[in-house]
Parts: structure tokens; C-alpha cells; sequence
């Protein structure tokens, strides 16, 4: 599976994981496994620096690409006390600058500016993408399902036609203050909201999405976006990837397209 | 006469003779339709019959199933519901086919596997004798919802039963050693002796490593599998309750999600019916696992090995459990995305598919057999060691040719896949 280094250096990256052992419920760990393998296969260093409540703010700054997962209620809980402080201040920053990440479902809602609950509360979010969250009840139906979606093509370099698989699993409904900023227009299923055809946010190079599936196997070109910008960001090149032989990851797509469509 | 009983067993009665399905839980919505108080009339009407109910992510089957084999052996009369008819219309129906056309029921123990989120539900309309609560893992989110919610739900319905009402739990886990904790029901609790458990890092597939209690992140002293194992919480105490291990007595299945079956099954025995060690251990020496719970089957000559594997923490165990008989299993994965197994595969990735890196070889079959091989091709697998057949008969051909004499052939298999594969292997149907 490996191919070769044509680089004229070797490039080390280390992928900052927010909290593996809380938000990580829907097999959202295949994507920091594929994010992980894409990078070796291409002999690029990769280091996997988990986040949890005990690490120390400064170690997000030696992060060049970060990733967040869902989470249950009680998980989040917990993940939002920590965050606000010190090390969300940190990982705005790094967001901001530029750095890559990738935020999924729970993840993406925080990032945003806040969270109305079923009863009417409201959650402070971490205000750094311009999105806000509300969920309008217990008796208003979750949006579960496959998903299809189709990229934004101004946001990235994806060949035209691509589309982006996943499953979603979500009571809240999500708004994007400015719908230019959207990360791809939904072809089957609910995306942001189930009305505005919109699905996650592009915010600087972060992509905030309820894709579940996990998102990364199935469609193995955000990966090595991602891997791409984050060299990109923390060494100033623009790189391009060697292709590996993805036949697989297209047929596990194509199943979902074809039962879908 | 008692008219949904009645009513009900016509409607068994034309079900069956017009092969119109099991009709394991139709009869049951119907009695239910007639009378919303069914299930209650009938237990009250019935007050010799002892109720047990047995709820969990895994080991739903195999524990009722062992508990019925011994407490046959005393005698007693006991019967089950239908396998996968563990809602309240399953159960209805099981009663609808037990009880007489007057509505009495000459058994003397009802053992009733319970769904996970129907639990609540059946206890507003059952009281029982006797509840096990097994274990409470993530299992198909998209149906089930998040497991703090059925822990809070659990806990609520606990509430309002009786004291003096048996609830049997396992105090390695510690969610439900908290409930155990704060139900005031008659509670005892079963685990596995320390010496199965090792100390190891958290794995990739646990729900409760905070305390219950505090939400601080629990110690733990050692592990046996998941979030399970010996803990405390260092700031507010709370810790692993002294449990019931049953060290004496054999587990002729294979791994520990089984000791923990075979213990719980043996707590309610000895607690609740006051059978004693030596009549357990006959009956588990001589037990006949559930169909497709590590089921042995010869197909063409060859030695298959059956394991359903349903989630995480099933798929981790059975992983485990093929590992410790052959260290280069071969092996075939079969993963269906239907209703019964959870329409989201997302949680392949939570499970150590990396643990089969020797293994002699990995056949793939399935509804969505492609997110399978993705999942294998990331830990590593070389492309000559895995191959993905779109049709499960040739599936099951080609990997059953791979073997030399004497090798087995292991299949994990999602629910309905094990339900199909199990067609294909036995010739028919058997439920």
C-alpha cells in the first residue's frame, strides 16, 4: 500500500485528537485511522497527540491538524467545561490561523455560537464558526439516515461530480449565518437544518459536518485535503499528494449512492 | 373464556396454517389492542407464575436460555419468549400461547428477554419476581439512542417496583453498579474473579469511564473487558461492588462475555430458586448454546464456528474469543446494515479488527461488505490476505475451500446476516 516519497523532505505532522475517550461515540476513531495510514503510505511522520481534560493548553499549539468526534450528552458535558478557558482560546486561535481540522456532529455544534436545547436552554458555544444550533424538541424526530452530499466546489479541489457519503444522527438543527460558507449542498438526507439544502460549514480550512460513517473512509479525498493543507499551513509549500489505489473506498461509496438514488 | 387469549390463538392458529410468518408477536399486539391492562390482568390472574426479566446489550439469549436448561432440572415449568420477540408484543404473544382459553397458565417461571429500551414499558404493565441487568454497551445508535439514556431510564422505571423485588446486576460495570446503588430493590451483584482480568489501557469500545456519581474519570485497578473491571472514583468513593464470581464452575463456551452470562445466571439461581452449585454445574456442562451464539455447525464436510457478532463490544469479544482457539483464524466477516442491525455501520471502527492482523485469511460478505474491507485494508491487511464476495453463498464456498483438514472456519456475522448464513449452512429455517 505504500508509495513512494517523491518529496524533497520529510514532513512531520501531528494530528491533535480533542478528546478520544469522550467524543468518539460513532466509530468516529476510523477517521483519525485513515488520516493516520493515508500519511504513512505516503512517508510522511505522523504523531497523534490526544486532548483530553488533563493535557495542558500549550499542546495545542504544536497541533498542525486537529479532529473532533460526537459525543453523548453526559461526554459533552464535561468536554465543554474544559473547553472554555484557556484551551478554547488556544484552539481558536490555531483555527484562525489556519490550521486544518475537521469537526463532527457534537463537535461542530460547539464550535458554533450556541446550542438551544429541547427544553429552551441556551449553551454558550465556543463562537468560532458562524453557525448556531437549535434543537426544537423531544417530539420533533431526530434526523437519522444515509447521506449524500455534494461539495462545495469553490471551497476545494475535488473533481466535479464528486460526492460525499455518510450517516447522520441528529436532533439539533444547525444555521449558517452566511450560507456561502457552506460545506456541501445535500443531495439525499437532512444536512444542517433538513430545510436549506445546506450541509456543515468551511470556516477557514476547518470543516465543521454531521457526516458520521465515519466521513474520512468512505471518502478518502477530505483526507488528503486536509493532510494537504496542513503541510501546506505549517510549512508554507503546496503539496500534492501521490494518489493511492482507492477501488475500494469507491465501491463502499458506490453502494451508498446507488441505494440511495 | 378469555376473549384476547381467544382471539389471539386464532389468529397463531390461521398464521400457521397459511405460513404466514412465525406470528411470534402479532397474536400479542392483538390481546394487547383488546385489553391496554392484558399483560397485568394476566399475571394477576396467575399469581403462582414467577416473572423473570432479563435485559442487556449482549447475553440477552444465552442467559435466559441456560437459566431455563437448569431450572428444568429442578423440575420447575418454565417457558421463554421467541427469540428477537422482546417487546411488549412479543411478550403478550408469549402468553397468549402459554395460557389456556381461561387465561391460566400452567407454568411455574416466565423467563422474558427484554429490549433494552422496552424494559420501561413492560414494567408499568409487569410486575416481576426477579430483573437481571446484564451489561449496557453502545449498540446501533440510530435505534437505541445514547446509552446514559437507557441507564437513566433503567433507573427511573427501577423506582417503582416492590423492595422486595430480586435485581441481579453486574457490579463490574459501573453504570449499573450505580443503579444497583441507588435502586432500593433486594440487589446482588456478579462479576468475574480479578484473576481473568488484566491491567491494561482503556480500550477503543467503553461508554463509562467517569463516575456516575461525579464525573470524575474512575481508576482502575484492572479491566476485563470494555469499560468493565475492578474501579474507584478518587475524589467521592464511589467503587466496584463485591460481587459473586463463581470461580468453581467451568465456562465450556469461550470467552468472558460468557463467564459473565453463566455467573448471572447462576446469581438468580442460587438467590432467587435456592438451586445449589452442583445442579448449576451440571446443567451448564451440559448446555447447547442459543443458535448462531457460538453454534457449531458441519457444513459439506467442514467445521464451522458461528458467533453473532452484534456491536462493539460483542464484535471485540468475539474477535477474542477466535483468537484464543486459532492464532490464524480463518475467517469470514459478514456485515448487513438492516433494521435489526442497525442501519449506521459507523461502528466497525470501534472495534480491533487490527487483533485479526495473523489471521490466515479474511473472506468479506454482506450488504455493505465494501465498508467491511475498507475497514480491514486500514489495519494493514495486505490485499492477498482479504477478498469481498458480493453474493454470501459463494462467499461461504470460497472461504470453506480455503481450509485445510482440521482448521475451522469462523464466521462473525451481524444479526441478520447470521440469520441468513445459518439458512444457508443448515438448509432451512430454524427459529
Amino acid at each position: 500500500m505504500k508509495a513512494k516519497n517523491l518529496f524533497p523532505k520529510t514532513y512531520n505532522l501531528t494530528i491533535g485528537w480533542l478528546y478520544p475517550e469522550l467524543m468518539s461515540t460513532y466509530g468516529d476513531r476510523g477517521n483519525i485511522i485513515v488520516l493516520q495510514k493515508r500519511c504513512e503510505w505516503r512517508n510522511i511522520n505522523v504523531r497523534i497527540e490526544k486532548i483530553s481534560p488533563d493535557t495542558e493548553y500549550q499542546i495545542l499549539d504544536t497541533c498542525d491538524l486537529f479532529f473532533m468526534g460526537g459525543a453523548q450528552d453526559t461526554q459533552q458535558e464535561i468536554v465543554n467545561h474544559d473547553l472554555f478557558g484557556k484551551k478554547g482560546s488556544a484552539l481558536k486561535k490555531k483555527i484562525e490561523q489556519g490550521t486544518p481540522g475537521l469537526f463532527i456532529c457534537g463537535a461542530y455544534q460547539f464550535l458554533g455560537k450556541y446550542y438551544k436545547t429541547a427544553d429552551g436552554k441556551i449553551l454558550e458555544g465556543l463562537k468560532i464558526f458562524p453557525s448556531y444550533t437549535e434543537n426544537p424538541g423531544e417530539n420533533v424526530n431526530r434526523l437519522i439516515g444515509n447521506i449524500i452530499i455534494e461539495p462545495n466546489s469553490s471551497t476545494y479541489n475535488l473533481k466535479p461530480k464528486t460526492y460525499i457519503v455518510g450517516f447522520e444522527n441528529h436532533g439539533g438543527r444547525t444555521y449558517l449565518e452566511d450560507k456561502s460558507m457552506t460545506f456541501a449542498t445535500v443531495k439525499k438526507g437532512s444536512g444542517n437544518n433538513g430545510k436549506d439544502k445546506t450541509e456543515g460549514i468551511m470556516y477557514k480550512n476547518s470543516i465543521g459536518t454531521y457526516l458520521h460513517g465515519p466521513i474520512l473512509p468512505k471518502n478518502p479525498e477530505i483526507a488528503d485535503w486536509l493532510i494537504e493543507k496542513a503541510v501546506e499551513v505549517k510549512y508554507g509549500e503546496k503539496i500534492e499528494l501521490e494518489p493511492l489505489d482507492d477501488s475500494l473506498e469507491q465501491k463502499a461509496k458506490d453502494v451508498v449512492v446507488k441505494r440511495n438514488s | 373464556m378469555h376473549i384476547p387469549i381467544a382471539l389471539g390463538k386464532a389468529i397463531t392458529k390461521v398464521s400457521q396454517t397459511f405460513n404466514l410468518g412465525s406470528g411470534s408477536t402479532w397474536p400479542g399486539e392483538i390481546a394487547l389492542s383488546l385489553d391496554a391492562n392484558f399483560l397485568n390482568n394476566l399475571s394477576k390472574k396467575n399469581p403462582h407464575l414467577k416473572i423473570v426479566l432479563v435485559a442487556g446489550t449482549n447475553g440477552k439469549t444465552t442467559t435466559t436460555k441456560l437459566t431455563q436448561e437448569v431450572l428444568e432440572r429442578q423440575n420447575y415449568r418454565v417457558f421463554r419468549n421467541e427469540a428477537g420477540a422482546n417487546l411488549i408484543n412479543g411478550i403478550a404473544s408469549s402468553f397468549v400461547y402459554r395460557a389456556d382459553i381461561f387465561g391460566k397458565i400452567s407454568y411455574d417461571v416466565a423467563l422474558f428477554e427484554i429490549d433494552e429500551n422496552s424494559l420501561p414499558r413492560i414494567l408499568e404493565h409487569i410486575t416481576p419476581f426477579a430483573i437481571i441487568l446484564l451489561n449496557l454497551f453502545r449498540d446501533q445508535l440510530d435505534r437505541y439512542g445514547e446509552v446514559n439514556t437507557i441507564a437513566e431510564k433503567w433507573q427511573e422505571a427501577l423506582k417503582k417496583l416492590p423492595k422486595e423485588t430480586l435485581l441481579v446486576t453486574n457490579g463490574d460495570d459501573p453504570m449499573l453498579r450505580f443503579i444497583g446503588e441507588k435502586s432500593n430493590l433486594h440487589v446482588s451483584y456478579f462479576g468475574i474473579d480479578e484473576k481473568l482480568m488484566d491491567k491494561k489501557n482503556a480500550p477503543h469500545d467503553v461508554d463509562f469511564l467517569y463516575c456516575p456519581k461525579c464525573k470524575t474519570k474512575l481508576e482502575f485497578i484492572k479491566r476485563s473487558y470494555s469499560h468493565m473491571g475492578i474501579y474507584k472514583c478518587p475524589k467521592c468513593g464511589f467503587r466496584h461492588a463485591k460481587t459473586s464470581t463463581f470461580n468453581s464452575l467451568p465456562n465450556p463456551m469461550f470467552g468472558l462475555y460468557n463467564k459473565y452470562n453463566i455467573n448471572a445466571a447462576s446469581l438468580l439461581l442460587q438467590n432467587g430458586f435456592g438451586v445449589n452449585l452442583k445442579t448449576i454445574e451440571l446443567g451448564i456442562t451440559n448446555f447447547d448454546p442459543a443458535f448462531g451464539r457460538q453454534e457449531r455447525i458441519i457444513y459439506k464436510g467442514k467445521n464451522i464456528f458461528l458467533l453473532l457478532s452484534k456491536n462493539p463490544a460483542s464484535f471485540n469479544q468475539s474477535i477474542q474469543a477466535i483468537i484464543e482457539q486459532d492464532k490464524n483464524p480463518n475467517v469470514l466477516l459478514l456485515l448487513n446494515d438492516r433494521i435489526p442491525d442497525g442501519r449506521d455501520v459507523s461502528w466497525i471502527w470501534d472495534v480491533e479488527f487490527e487483533e485479526l492482523k495473523n489471521a490466515y485469511y479474511v473472506t468479506i460478505s454482506g450488504d455493505r461488505a465494501y465498508d467491511m474491507g475498507v475497514r480491514i485494508k486500514y489495519c494493514d491487511i495486505p490485499d492477498s490476505k482479504f477478498q469481498i464476495h458480493d453474493i454470501l453463498t459463494e462467499a461461504i464456498i470460497v472461504a470453506a475451500s480455503r481450509l485445510e483438514t482440521d482448521q475451522t472456519l469462523y464466521i462473525l456475522a451481524t444479526y441478520s446476516a447470521m440469520l441468513d448464513v445459518r439458512k444457508i449452512l443448515k438448509g432451512r429455517k430454524i427459529l
